[in-house]
C-alpha cells in the first residue's frame, strides 16, 4: 500500500517539473495520464482477482505486480494451507469412520428429532438400515417394533432394551440409547442370543435336576409313609417295596448319569495312544441291545475292521446310549442296523431306525440336557434326559461330531464321524463279525 | 415471504407426524401377526388374551390418523404429491386395520386348535412358514413405504402369488387328512381358517405395496392384472 502511494509521489516529480519547463496544464495532463494507466492496471489484477473467487482453487491463484504480488501471494499461501487442512480433516474422519465400522456391536447416530445420521455396517444387518437411502429417515419408521418406539418416546435410557430381531429368528438384541453432545443420540445394538441362551439354559438345567429327582423323591417318600403306618399283607407290602426299589434305581440312574457328565467334563482328554476295538465293543453292545429289545426288533451289525484310539468307557457308554435309544423308541417289528465303516480315511459309526423319528423342530436341542422331544413317551421308557448329552460330550472328546437326521414317522438316523488321527489302518483283531 | 416459509415447514411438519404414525401402527400390526402366529405355533396362548386385547389400540391409531389426514386436507389443501401420499395414507391405514383383525382371528383360533388339545396334524408347521412369508411381505410393505422405494413395493406384489399358492397347497393337504380322518375336522377346519387369515395378511401388504407405489409415482396399478 505504502509502496504504491511512494510510486504514485514518484510520478508527481517528473510531473511537477514538466508543469514548471513548459506549463502547469501539461504538468497535470501527464499526472492524470500517469494515474489513469495505474489504475487501469489494479482494473486489470482486480478483474482477475475477481474472476478466480468465482471458482478458487490453489492452482491458479491470479499473479500480479507490485502491491498485488504480495496480496495474491499471501491468497496462494492461505489457499494451500487450508486445502491442507481440509484433507487432514478428511482422514481422521475417514479413520474416525472406520473405527466405527470396526465395532462390533451396531451402532447408529440420531439427531435431536431420532433421525438417522450415521449407522455402521453391524447396525445396518441387525436393524435392517441402509444408510445410501435411510439418511435423514426417522429411526422409529424403520425399526418399527412396539417395545422400541416406545422405549425411544419414553426417554428413560437408564437401561438397554431387550428386543427380538425381526430379521433373525431366534435372535436377541441388547439395545441402548446414549445421549452425547446437547440432544444428540447415539444407538448402541449388541447381539446378546448366545448369552440369553445360555442363561436359559442354567436356569433350565437346575430347575430340570430338581424336578427330575423330586418325582421320584415324591413317589418313595409317598410309599414309605403308607408302608410305616399302615397294616399291610405281605404281598402289597412287597408290590410297594417293588415300586420304591424302582424309584429309587431312576434316581440312581439319573444321579449316575450326572456323574458321568461332570467326569467327561473335567476329565483329561482321552488317552491317543490306548486301542479300542470297535468291532469287539459293537458286538458286545448288539447283544447288550438284544437283550433290552427282548426280540421284538431285528438289530443288524455291520462293522469294518478299523479301531479307535481313545478311552473305551466313554466310547461304550456313547455308542452304548445311541443303540438302546433306537431300540426304546422303534416300535416292535422294527429294523435297526448299526454300522461302522471306512470313508475314506474317516469312519462312519451309525444306528438307523425305522422307528418314530423326531420332529425338524426338536432335532438342533436334543443333546440340551433333559430336553425331550416326547415327554411322556420319554419317562415311560426310562430315559434320563441325559443320554444324548453324555453321547455329544464323549464323541466330541474323540473329535467326532453327532449328526441326526429323522423324519417323524420314518425313523431316525444317528452318525458320528471320526477323524483320521483317532483310527489305525487295520484293525488289530481280524475276527471276521 | 415470511409467513409462507413458516406455513410451508409446518405442513411439513404434519406430513412427517402423519408418515411417522401410520408406520408406528404398522410396526404394532405387524407385532400383532407375529405373535398370534407364535402362539399358535408354540401352543402357548396365555398371548392370546394379550393380542385380542391390544387390537383396541390398532383400532385407536386407524382413528387418530383419519382424524390427522381430514385436518391435513381441510387445513393445508394438499396438491400434487402431497395430495396422493394423504389419500394413499388413508388407504394404507385401512389396509393396516384389517390386518389387526386377521391377527386378532389367528389368535384366538390357534386357542381354539390347542384347546382341543390336537395339533397332531402332520404339516401343521408348514402353516408358520407360509406366514413367515406373509409378514415379512408386510415388513417389506412398510419399508418401501418410509423409504418410498417403488422396486421393493413391486417385489411385495410379486411375493404374493407364492403365499396364494403355498395357501392353496395348504389347504389340499388339509382336505385329504380330513378324508383320512374325519375326528380331525373340527381342528383342520379351524387350521384352514387361520391359513386363510395368513393368506390376507398377504393380500393386504401386497395392497399396502400398490398404494406405496401409487404414492411414489402417481400410477394406480390396482386390478393391472398380469402387467403389475
Amino acid at each position: 500500500m505504502i509502496q504504491s502511494l511512494a510510486l504514485s509521489f514518484v510520478f508527481a516529480i517528473p510531473s511537477f517539473v514538466l508543469g514548471i519547463l513548459v506549463s502547469p496544464a501539461w504538468g497535470l495532463a501527464f499526472f492524470c495520464v500517469v494515474l489513469a494507466l495505474r489504475q487501469l492496471k489494479s482494473l486489470r489484477y482486480f478483474s482477475r482477482l475477481e474472476n478466480w473467487t468465482r471458482d478458487p482453487s490453489a492452482q491458479d491463484v491470479p499473479e500480479g505486480a507490485g502491491a498485488w504480488d504480495e496480496v495474491f501471494a499471501r491468497l496462494h499461501r492461505h489457499e494451500k494451507e487450508m486445502r491442507a487442512a481440509i484433507a487432514r480433516r478428511d482422514v481422521e474422519l475417514q479413520q474416525v469412520a472406520a473405527a466405527g465400522q470396526a465395532i462390533v456391536d451396531g451402532i447408529v447416530t440420531l439427531d435431536t428429532d431420532n433421525r438417522i445420521v450415521w449407522c455402521n455396517i453391524a447396525a445396518g444387518n441387525q436393524l435392517g438400515l441402509d444408510l445410501r437411502s435411510d439418511r435423514g429417515q426417522p429411526i422409529a419408521n424403520l425399526v418399527r417394533q412396539p417395545a422400541f418406539v416406545e422405549y425411544l418416546a419414553v426417554g428413560d435410557y437408564s437401561r438397554p432394551l431387550r428386543l427380538s430381531s425381526v430379521r433373525d429368528d431366534g435372535q436377541v438384541l441388547s439395545i441402548h440409547i446414549l445421549p452425547y453432545a446437547g440432544g444428540d443420540r447415539l444407538v448402541q445394538v449388541r447381539d446378546v442370543t448366545q448369552s440369553e441362551r445360555l442363561d436359559q439354559m442354567r436356569r433350565d438345567f437346575v430347575a430340570n435336576v430338581s424336578h427330575e429327582l423330586r418325582t421320584p423323591l415324591t413317589v418313595l417318600s409317598g410309599f414309605l409313609e403308607t408302608v410305616r403306618e399302615l397294616p399291610l399283607a405281605a404281598a402289597e407290602r412287597d408290590r410297594y417295596l417293588a415300586m420304591m426299589a424302582e424309584q429309587s434305581g431312576r434316581m440312581q440312574s439319573i444321579v449316575q448319569d450326572l456323574l458321568t457328565l461332570s467326569t467327561l467334563e473335567s476329565s483329561p482328554p482321552p488317552p491317543g495312544t490306548e486301542l479300542v476295538h470297535v468291532p469287539d465293543l459293537l458286538g458286545r453292545l448288539q447283544r447288550d441291545a438284544e437283550a433290552l429289545s427282548g426280540g421284538r426288533h431285528e438289530i443288524s451289525l455291520a462293522a469294518d475292521a478299523v479301531d479307535i484310539f481313545g478311552a473305551e468307557s466313554e466310547l461304550a457308554s456313547a455308542f452304548g446310549n445311541l443303540i438302546s435309544n433306537a431300540v426304546r423308541y422303534t416300535p416292535a417289528g422294527g429294523k435297526i442296523d448299526i454300522a461302522w465303516q471306512r470313508r475314506g480315511s474317516s469312519a462312519e459309526f451309525s444306528v438307523t431306525d425305522n422307528g418314530i423319528g423326531i420332529d425338524a423342530r426338536h432335532i438342533p436341542r436334543l443333546t440340551e440336557r433333559f430336553y425331550r422331544a416326547d415327554l411322556g413317551r420319554s419317562r415311560e421308557t426310562g430315559g434320563t434326559g441325559l443320554g444324548l448329552a453324555i453321547v455329544k460330550h464323549a464323541l466330541s472328546r474323540h473329535q467326532a461330531k453327532l449328526d441326526v437326521f429323522s423324519a417323524p414317522g420314518s425313523g431316525s438316523r444317528f452318525s458320528a464321524l471320526f477323524p483320521a488321527t483317532r483310527l489305525t489302518a487295520e484293525s488289530s483283531c481280524a475276527k471276521p463279525m | 415471504m415470511n409467513e409462507s416459509v413458516h406455513l410451508s415447514k409446518q405442513f411439513d411438519e404434519d406430513l412427517t407426524g402423519l408418515r411417522t404414525h401410520v408406520l408406528e401402527m404398522g410396526g404394532l400390526v405387524e407385532a400383532q401377526a407375529r405373535a398370534a402366529i407364535h402362539a399358535y405355533a408354540s401352543g402357548d396362548t396365555a398371548a392370546v388374551k394379550d393380542i385380542v386385547e391390544n387390537d383396541y389400540r390398532v383400532n385407536g391409531f386407524e382413528k387418530i390418523i383419519d382424524e390427522e389426514t381430514i385436518h391435513v386436507v381441510a387445513k393445508r389443501q394438499p396438491t400434487a404429491s402431497d395430495l396422493r401420499l394423504v389419500m394413499g395414507i388413508t388407504k394404507i391405514v385401512t389396509d393396516l386395520e384389517r390386518i389387526g383383525d386377521e391377527a386378532k382371528k389367528i389368535a384366538k383360533g390357534a386357542r381354539r386348535v390347542h384347546e382341543h388339545g390336537q395339533l397332531t396334524l402332520p404339516r401343521a408347521t408348514d402353516v408358520r412358514h407360509v406366514a413367515d412369508e406373509a409378514i415379512a411381505m408386510l415388513h417389506q410393505a412398510l419399508d418401501s413405504f418410509a423409504r418410498l422405494d417403488v422396486v421393493k413395493a413391486a417385489e411385495v406384489i410379486h411375493a404374493d402369488t407364492k403365499v396364494d399358492t403355498e395357501f392353496k397347497a395348504l389347504v389340499r393337504q388339509l382336505i385329504t387328512y380330513m378324508m383320512e380322518d374325519p375326528r380331525t375336522i373340527t381342528t383342520a377346519i379351524d387350521i384352514v381358517w387361520i391359513c386363510r387369515s395368513v393368506e390376507r395378511i398377504g393380500d393386504h401388504a401386497k395392497n399396502v405395496a400398490e398404494h406405496v407405489i401409487y404414492i411414489a409415482e402417481g400410477r394406480d396399478i390396482r386390478h393391472a392384472g398380469k402387467e403389475a
